[in-house]
């Protein structure tokens, strides 16, 4: 299992998340913000375990956010 | 501050409540600033949301001034909705103008009348664009990289074919009179995107340009040491010394850059420039009022002063500095704790280093914007003291009310390095 998490209130709406991991991400149409499908609010961030076949199109989703706010761990 | 008729609106930046208030106070004509992310400061982290429209709109009318809202990114389809949101809340609450580049946004704006002016990001050089644009702003920001011949051969022209906006009034020319400058032209810089998939025209530039560079020979591995390592980072415009040029080259705003600057930056920068264009109103600007600016103008953050390319140069100035060349800085001491109306006093608590009598205080705050005195006397325990440390609860003479939420600083001579 791996751990995605985002800290959304940062998301400039870029889409490059999106477009590295379609599955994973989609762009809200109501506040423009990428959003972590699946994935459940703790504080200001969204967090989802999902299965570690994610992880290479998540990785590169955390690589290209301009706003470095997409983390990944094993857990 | 009092405000006298001048040819020009000082547009002042406002990216946190405590630079708004500032920027009122200190007599700008109008602010600008952005919500959400689909603007220039995306990456801030001061930015205003949606809901704050409305307060930020009341605030400025009822002060008197205008409010122009800053909605000039590349936009993707997948930001329309959004786009389409901030102009139909920023037309809900009265936002005087909406600062636009991309033609989504100005047929979107139009249509809703919302008043639209044209960004820095559109990159104007020529009375052909203007007299394209002019269908859908009455306003519209020249490029920085113009020389002021070229902006009144512009203004000149605007007037000959009397070239008006959707208003029906001539189209108002603006620039930009201080602040940092792009290293490449505004809009067109991909250094940022290239390096951190950060783009600069979403908002998100990480400013490689102000970072120090060697040069690595790639055969051998030799890194070479530039004599000033600041190879690409421009110093900050300044044009309070010709202002009077720029008046005569038909200008009509003056737009302050800065909306990730502090309350005193936006105060001390507007104040400067209010000062100096009721001079130039009022036939008093001169050559010791000039330095005078200038020496207040240093104090807050800059990476020294040149001229822009409004006076002809062909090739920028680099700065040689890491951050700031500000001659002070800011030290903080403490927090607001009452006011008394009656007796002009304010309380404050002081939480690191110490006041003394003579120095040099601002306050900032969310509602109090920014305040600036010289400490004639303290006093603790209503007994007058020389000077008070941490954890004392001092009072003096205000005359602006401040708030619990308010911040107390020193100002110290910065070091020359």
């Amino acid at each position: 299992m791996i751990q995605i998490s985002q800290h959304r209130k940062k998301c400039i709406g870029c889409n490059a998340c999106v477009e590295a991991a379609p599955g994973r991400w989609v762009i809200s149409q109501k506040d423009g913000k990428s959003t972590l499908v699946g994935g459940s609010v703790k504080k200001d961030m969204y967090v989802v375990n999902v299965h570690d076949d994610e992880w290479e199109e998540n990785s590169k989703a955390a690589e290209v956010c301009p706003v470095r706010i997409i983390r990944l761990k094993t857990l | 501050m009092g405000k006298t008729s001048s040819q020009f609106e000082i547009l002042a930046p406002a990216g946190s409540w405590e630079a708004l208030m500032a920027a009122i106070k200190a007599g700008a004509d109008a602010v600008y600033f952005g919500v959400e992310q689909l603007n220039m400061r995306a990456r801030s982290t001061n930015n205003f949301g949606i809901k704050d429209l409305k307060k930020i709109t009341e605030i400025c009318s009822g002060h008197g001034i205008k409010s122009y809202l800053t909605l000039n990114t590349i936009l993707y389809d997948h930001d329309l909705a959004l786009m389409r949101n901030i102009v139909d809340e920023a037309k809900c609450s009265g936002v005087d103008a909406i600062i636009a580049s991309d033609q989504a946004v100005m047929n979107y704006a139009r249509k809703q009348q919302v008043p639209v002016h044209i960004s820095t990001q559109s990159n104007i050089t020529n009375i052909e664009s203007v007299e394209f644009y002019s269908a859908f702003a009455d306003a519209m920001v020249l490029s920085r990289e113009l020389t002021l011949q070229q902006v009144e051969a512009i203004t000149r022209e605007i007037r000959r074919r009397t070239i008006t906006g959707p208003s029906g009034e001539p189209v108002r020319i603006e620039i930009f009179a201080h602040g940092a400058l792009c290293m490449a032209v505004s809009g067109k810089c991909y250094l940022s995107l290239h390096t951190h998939n950060a783009s600069a025209n979403r908002g998100a530039c990480i400013q490689n340009c102000r970072r120090s560079y060697l040069v690595t020979d790639k055969e051998e591995g030799y890194e070479l040491e530039i004599d000033n390592e600041y190879i690409m980072s421009a110093k900050d415009l300044c044009t309070i010394d010709f202002l009077d040029k720029i008046a005569n080259a038909g200008v009509s705003i003056l737009k302050i850059e800065g909306r990730g600057r502090s309350a005193d930056y936006v105060f001390t920068v507007t104040t400067c420039y209010r000062e100096a264009v009721v001079a130039i109103a009022d036939g008093t600007y001169s050559p010791e009022k000039i330095i005078r600016w200038k020496q207040s103008l240093q104090t807050v953050f800059n990476r020294g002063f040149w001229d822009g390319y409004y006076l002809g140069r062909r090739i920028g100035e680099w700065s040689n500095v890491d951050g700031s060349a500000a001659t002070t800085r800011k030290i903080y001491l403490g927090r607001g704790h009452k006011y008394y109306g009656k007796s002009g006093v304010a309380e404050f608590l002081i939480e690191a280093h110490t006041l003394k009598v003579g120095d040099e205080v601002m306050i900032t705050g969310i509602t109090t914007g920014y305040v600036e005195t010289v400490i004639q006397e303290i006093r603790v325990d209503d007994i007058p003291v020389e000077s008070a440390s941490r954890g004392s609860l001092v009072s003096f003479k205000l005359p602006d009310k401040i708030r619990p939420s308010d911040k107390l600083y020193k100002k110290v001579a910065n070091q020359p390095s």
